[in-house]
This record gives structure tokens, sequence and C-alpha cells, in this order.
């Protein structure tokens, strides 16, 4: 009788323990197991307000204004119904006073039931100006010198639609704050100076970069360079540009198409012309590439063709779009490639593709900086006509990376935060 | 002795019994703990997913305005950040609401997300993305089963309460149920101009703004529009961020009419199909002429008439039945607008509408699968913006996994 009393006192303990067990294992109503995420919906409505920055024009204004009452139409209109919210627009303050300062509240309810999320959104006044002061490349270190070829005696090609001298000065404006010095090399005369090692204006000539606005031409300066480069239809003036880009570990860059094919010096070539009629200018052809290559690592000249491929259709690497955003510069994120150059490059001139612009396909960089294991480098921009000299700036950027310093912009009066809560009301 | 025995017995037997009930008791509350848990995950998931396919524009980025079946999917315009989706990767999702179509003379099916007669979107079944695609592509095929419904916000509803001597149109903005009071409505009204049997029609365009008044309505008068005149009114509403779209076409001829079908996304070729080739009336049947013009929406919300060269095959007839070609017509740009099409035949005429960007005429699409007879459905939302036009973006998701806890 003992053993069935005792059982009988264990069966009420694990009963005990079941009930209890039971008033805590009950599973929540479905907008508890379920939730819509109101964090995110009250987000995208923002954002969604704030598409063509009606938001924050409207968060400014006095508290009376009737574009509020449009706010609270367009907040309830863009709700489904059976979402409350309460809108609370703050001034965000100087420091040693209370941060937030409350403006304004819009609802449509009382309260917002027993569970609501929020999302913060912060809106700038129009009347602000935000300052970006870039690092200046060279800064720390030995360099910070960009060259232009912006020579007038000198033609260019597969830059169709443009001239060199309107590229150059498109590339001034959108580079030179990075540079601690920049300089237009106004004439082929002054390129050959620079070829020298003699400075234009006292700029440092170590470690420059030198950007062709020439496309597939590149400008030679009479004299020395016409004279000891002219072997192989310029073949050789290529080569002497690679062994100067190695000497002054400079970075030369090739705005659009196959690099170094033709050579332009108007008065120098006035009764020649590339093949396709263009006068001022003598075709190297594939050999020019070789040959600048041959020069960069420092490898006996031999006249031999270089080659590129056709990828076709090539898209910017995630770096190079997030240095896109980075520093505002937005070309179109895919392009044709049709001069892209090889990877076998890399192990024959002992190169190191430090920035990848484009991803490569099959093979091909469609666009990248070469940096040479000793010193020197190129960028090229394998890309069909016409050129976009915003990859270009790109591709140096994201080699160089100079930082942005941006300037405060929580001043007194030129901020506020927008919270928006919503709850859900109706329903389980 | 015996009695001790019996006691044993009878304590072993009981405890044996309670024991048996407790585990099942405690294996119920475990399941309930189970499900609670599993419908938190899908919760979870379906927020997740939605995220991940409203901000990621896929693979190849610009796959919508391509021909191409992308290797990653994800509807986010790849011109954007933040929730801005491309009006033309949604227009490459198959509908899974809309009855499709299948044109004889192409051999395909199409897609069809048309709005009603005369507002049409068909999109080949070799071109349009479907749901096993798209669920291969995000990894949850055989796991998880969805439903990404994205419907305008504002609806801009227009009614004809005076068919002529003025004609008079009221248009009425509303989101949620809640009018669009002190909207700036910007229009375009299209009037066919029929040019007699065997010629091709002319229409004229008149442009305006106007607002609503505090119930969200507003109303448009146009003058010169007999009760037979053939039509079409498209009204752009806008109110602190929100903008939203509404059209209506009158025709007086419903049946030999002009259907655009999307031929490539790429080349931005439309096919122009006879109606009759599609929906089989039978005889007598007539050449179609057409004239067509393409409407798009400015930056500063007005709409505006974009030239198209002769080259695009803007002008041309379509006529029914075998050694009777389609006629192609090529969109003149990327940017997202409205084909209007002006038709005759037979002194019977009309007009039809195409978005170039599904947001341009602010069609929905549902894409995906039903959710019927399953278990548990989580679904998420968020505010999209496509093209800025304001949208909602709704997810359903479900699990074709962990039934089997249901005790």
């Amino acid at each position: 009788m003992m053993r069935t009393v005792e059982i009988l006192l264990v069966i009420i303990i694990i009963t005990g323990a079941f009930v209890v067990s039971s008033l805590f294992a009950v599973l929540p109503s479905p907008r508890q197991v379920s939730p819509i995420n109101l964090r995110r919906l009250a987000l995208t409505t923002l954002q969604t307000l704030d598409a063509d920055y009606a938001l924050s024009e409207i968060v400014f204004k006095s508290a009376n204004d009737p574009k509020w009452d449009e706010l609270q139409i367009a907040l309830s209109a863009c709700l489904p119904p059976n979402i409350v919210y309460n809108l609370t627009v703050y001034e965000v303050q100087n420091e040693g006073q209370q941060l937030y300062q409350r403006i304004k509240s819009i609802t449509n309810a009382e309260s917002l039931g027993i569970s609501s999320d929020a999302a913060s959104y912060l809106t700038a006044s129009s009347n602000v100006t935000f300052g970006v002061t870039p690092e200046k490349i060279g800064e720390r270190g030995v360099g910070g010198t960009l060259y232009i070829l912006n020579c007038s005696d000198a033609n260019g090609w597969w830059i169709t639609g443009y001239t060199a001298q309107k590229l150059a000065q498109d590339l001034y404006n959108l580079l030179s704050p990075y540079f601690k010095r920049t300089v237009m090399v106004q004439t082929t005369a002054q390129l050959g100076q620079i070829l020298n090692g003699t400075a234009l204006q006292g700029e440092t000539l170590q470690s420059a970069v030198v950007i062709n606005t020439f496309g597939e031409t590149v400008p030679i300066p009479s004299g020395y360079y016409a004279t000891q480069g002219s072997q192989d239809s310029y073949g050789k003036y290529c080569y002497i540009l690679g062994q100067r880009v190695r000497q002054y570990n400079w970075t030369w860059a090739s705005i659009v198409g196959w690099p170094f094919y033709y050579v332009s010096n108007t008065a120098l070539f006035a009764s020649n012309q590339n093949g396709w009629g263009i006068y001022g200018m003598v075709q190297v052809s594939s050999y020019g590439l070789q040959a600048f290559l041959q020069g960069l690592d420092n490898q006996p000249y031999s006249h031999t063709q270089s080659s590129t491929g056709s990828p076709g259709v090539v898209y910017l690497t995630s770096i190079a779009r997030q240095y896109s955003n980075y520093y505002g510069i937005y070309p179109s994120p895919y392009q044709t490639a049709t001069r892209a150059l090889p990877q076998s490059i890399q192990s024959t001139f002992h190169l190191t593709v430090t920035t990848c612009i484009f991803t490569p396909v099959n093979n091909y960089y469609a666009g990248a900086v070469y940096r040479h294991a000793g010193t020197g480098a190129l960028l090229a921009l394998g890309l069909t006509r016409t050129p976009d000299i915003r990859l270009t700036a790109l591709g140096l950027l994201c080699d160089y990376k100079p930082r942005l310093y941006r300037s405060e912009y929580t001043a007194m009066g030129t901020s506020r935060l927008v919270v928006l809560q919503l709850g859900q009301v109706g329903g389980v | 002795m015996a009695g001790s025995t019996i006691d044993h017995l009878v304590a072993f037997g009981v405890f044996l019994a309670a024991i048996l009930l407790f585990i099942s008791l405690f294996n119920q509350t475990l399941q309930t703990a189970i499900l609670y848990q599993q419908h938190r995950q899908l919760a979870t998931r379906c927020s997740d997913m939605l995220d991940n396919i409203l901000l990621n524009p896929g693979y190849p980025i610009n796959w919508g305005r391509t021909n191409c079946t992308p290797t990653s999917f994800g509807l986010q315009d790849p011109e954007f950040t933040e929730y801005r989706l491309s009006p033309f990767s949604l227009m490459r999702l198959q509908s899974l609401t809309g009855t499709p179509i299948v044109y004889p003379k192409t051999g395909l099916t199409y897609s069809n997300i048309s709005a009603g007669f005369g507002n049409f979107l068909f999109v080949p079944y070799t071109i349009a993305i479907n749901y096993a695609t798209a669920t291969k592509l995000l990894g949850i095929n055989n796991t998880y089963g969805f439903q990404l419904t994205i419907s305008p916000i504002v609806t801009v509803a227009i009614t004809e309460t005076k068919p002529t001597n003025p004609l008079t149109l009221a248009v009425r903005a509303y989101g949620s149920g809640f009018p669009l009071s002190n909207a700036t409505l910007s229009y375009c009204f299209l009037k066919v101009v029929p040019e007699g049997p065997g010629k091709n029609p002319s229409y004229s365009s008149t442009f305006g703004t106007t607002y609503t008044n505090d119930e969200g309505l507003a109303v448009l008068t146009f003058s010169n529009v007999a009760s037979t005149d053939s039509y079409a009114l498209i009204v752009y509403a806008h109110m602190s961020g929100l903008v939203g779209i509404g059209y209506k076409e009158r025709i007086i001829s419903d049946k030999r009419y002009v259907l655009p079908l999307i031929d490539s996304f790429e080349d931005r070729r439309v096919l122009l199909a006879h109606s009759y080739d599609v929906h089989y009336y039978g005889p007598p049947e007539s050449a179609v002429f057409f004239n067509a013009t393409f409407v798009l929406l400015s930056e500063d919300f007005t709409l505006r008439e974009m030239p198209m060269e002769n080259s695009t095959g803007k002008i041309g007839k379509v006529n029914y039945g075998q050694g009777q070609p389609y006629a192609t017509l090529t969109i003149p740009t990327y940017n997202p607008g409205i084909l209007v099409i002006t038709y005759e035949s037979n002194n019977e005429h009309g007009v039809v509408l195409m978005p170039w960007g599904l947001s341009s005429m602010a069609f929905s699409i549902t894409f995906g699968a039903q959710s019927n007879n399953m278990e548990w459905v989580a679904t998420d939302l968020r505010q999209v913006l496509v093209n800025g036009v304001a949208y909602q973006a709704k997810l359903a998701l479900w699990s074709y996994e962990g039934q089997q806890v249901i005790g």
C-alpha cells in the first residue's frame, strides 16, 4: 500500500511540473511569432518620403507650416491601414546642451499598442554646404606630381568626339585636388624636358603620375627622342619611354585602347599619316606596347608584337565600385573592352596587378594598374572608344587611395533627426 | 508477503502508465516550442530574403536590360543604392496571376502583366525569369517557397463623367484608403485623329498640370473631343515624395487593334501584332494601321513626348493570317516611359499603351508560387521606389521542411 501511495505522490509532483512548464511553453500569437519588421518598414517609409528630398525640406519648416499637413497625408497614404505611427522631428544641438530637442510630432493614434518599433533618419538642411578636403598624394612620402599631356603639337587617336586638350582639362579638374602639384605638359618639347629629368615648374619629378590624354597615340618630342627612337617605326621610342618610366618610378596612364600604337608630332610628321588619314602621326602598331614593357622591365630591345584581347562587356570590380562611391566618381559600371591586356604580361615583364578596375574575363584585364617589381607602373584601360576619363581618375584613385576628410555636418540648425515609430493594430 | 507483492505490482503498473502519459504530454509541449522556433526562424528568413532580393541588383547587374538569364537574383536598380528597384528587372519577372498568351507567328508563350484592355505588357517566356530559376538562384529550391508582390502605393483612378462638349474626367488620387489632397497632377492627353481608310492615324497631344482638392479629387476638361473620338489620358500624381500613376483610354474598336509584345530588352525591340492573330476572332479581318509615340516622365515630374524617328518603325500596318508578318518597333531609349500606339482599321480606331519599365504605368506584379495548404506563411513588407514611383514590396515565405513535428 505504501508503494502505491508513494507513486501517487510522484504523479502529483510530475503533474505539478507539467502544469508549471505548460504555463511558460505556450505558443505566442502569430503577430509575436512572425512579426512584420516594423523597423525596416519605418526606415523604407522615411526613405520613400525623402526620395526627392521632400522630407528634408519639410522638417526644416516652421511648426505651423501647411507642408506638415502634406507630410502627414503622405505618411497616412503610404502606410498600410493597420499600421499606426508617430513621427517626431528633433533638432540636433551643439555639445554642452541636450543633444536632441523635440521640434514637432505628428501621429494618427493615441497609443502605438503593446509592441512597436522605430527607425531614425538624419536629414540635412538644403542650406548646408559640405566641405571635403582630400589628402594630397605625395604628402607623406615622395612623388605627388601629376603630369597631364596637353601637347598642342600632337594629335590623338581613338578619342573620337574629344580633343586631347579637352580631356586634359577635365582630368585636371577631376584629379588636381588629389595631387600636391599638377603640371600640364603643353608641348612635345616640354615632354622631352621631363623625359630628360628636368622639372618644368620646380615640381618633384620622381614618382610622378603621367596621364597620356592622346588615346592610342603618344606624343613624341623632336630632337633626341625622335632620332634615337626612330628605329622600327618609332618602336624604339616606346622602349625609351618604358626606360624613363622605370628610371623615374612614374605611373604611366593610358586612357583608352591599345597603348603606344601611334606616335604623334604635327611638325615632325607633317606629311605622314597614321594609315587612317590622320596626319602628324606614325603607326608603331602593336610593337609599341611590347617595346614599352621591355623598357619598363629593363630587358634588351627587340622588335616584337604585343597582343590584346576583346572580352566584350566588362564590369567594375567591387573594389572599384566601393571607391566610386567614396570619391563620388560614377562612370557606367559596365563597359566594352576590345583592347584588354593579357594576364601573361605579368610574368613576362615582372608586373603585379595592384588595382583591378574591371573584373578580368578569360585572363584578360580590361583595366588595371600594373606595377613593376622594381620601379614604374602602367595603368592601361583597354576599352573601346570613346574614352571616359572618369575611369582613368577612378583607377588612379583606387591605386593611390588618398583619404577624404569630410567637414562636420551636424552643426547647430543644419541637421534634424526624424524618428518614425510604427505599431500594429487589429488582428492577432 | 502477498500483500506486499500486490502493492509493488499496482504501484509499478500505475507508475508505468503515469510515465507514458507524461512523456506524451511533455512531447506536446516540446513540439509547441519547436514549432514556435520554426515559425520564428521563418519570419527572420523572410525578412532577410526580402532584403536580399531588394538590396542586391543580381548578376550581371544590368540583367534587366538584357535578354540573359542572371546568375544571381536581385531586383535593385544597379544605378542606385537603398531600396530602389530596377523597372526593367521587374518587367522580366514571369507573372503568377496573368493568363499567358500564345502568339503563333513567333511560336512563343508570353507572360501577361497587363492591367486590363489597352494597358498591355507581354514578355516572352524565353526571356522572362520564372519561379524555378529564381528559387535556384536564391538557393531555396525545394526548401522554401515564396510569393513576391510589388504593388504601387498610390492609386490614381480616372473616370469619365461627361463624354463630350467638353469631355470631363474625374481624377482621384489616394493611397491605402487615404486621399492625396493637394497633390500635383501632371497629365498627358492624346486624341486619336483618324485619317480615313488605308491610312495611318495621327494624334494630337495636350500636356498640363493641376492639383487635387482636399478629397484627393481633380476634374480635367478637354474641349473639341466628340463622343466618337478615341483618346488616352496618362496622369502622374506626386506629393511629398510619393508618386502614383493613372491612365484611361476610350476606344471605338476593341476587336481589331495592335497588340505590343516585347521581343528583346537588349535591343529595345517590340513586336506589334494584329489582335486577330492572338484572340482568333475569325473573319472578317482587315489590316490595322498604327502610329506610335513615346512619352516619358521627366525629373520635374512633367510628362514629355519623346520624338521617334520613322526608322524606329513607329508608323506601319499589321494584318491577320499567314503571309502577313508582324511589325517591329524600336523604343528610342532605355529611360522608362510609355509607348502609346494609336491605331485605325476600317474607320474604327483606338489607342493602346505599353509601359517601358514596369513603373511607368504603375503596374503591379505577383511573382512566385501559391501558398495554398501551407502550414505557416511568414510575410514582410518594405516601401520601395521604382524609378521614383512609390511601391510596396511584400514577400510571403513558407517552408517545405519541418512539417513532421506537428503532433
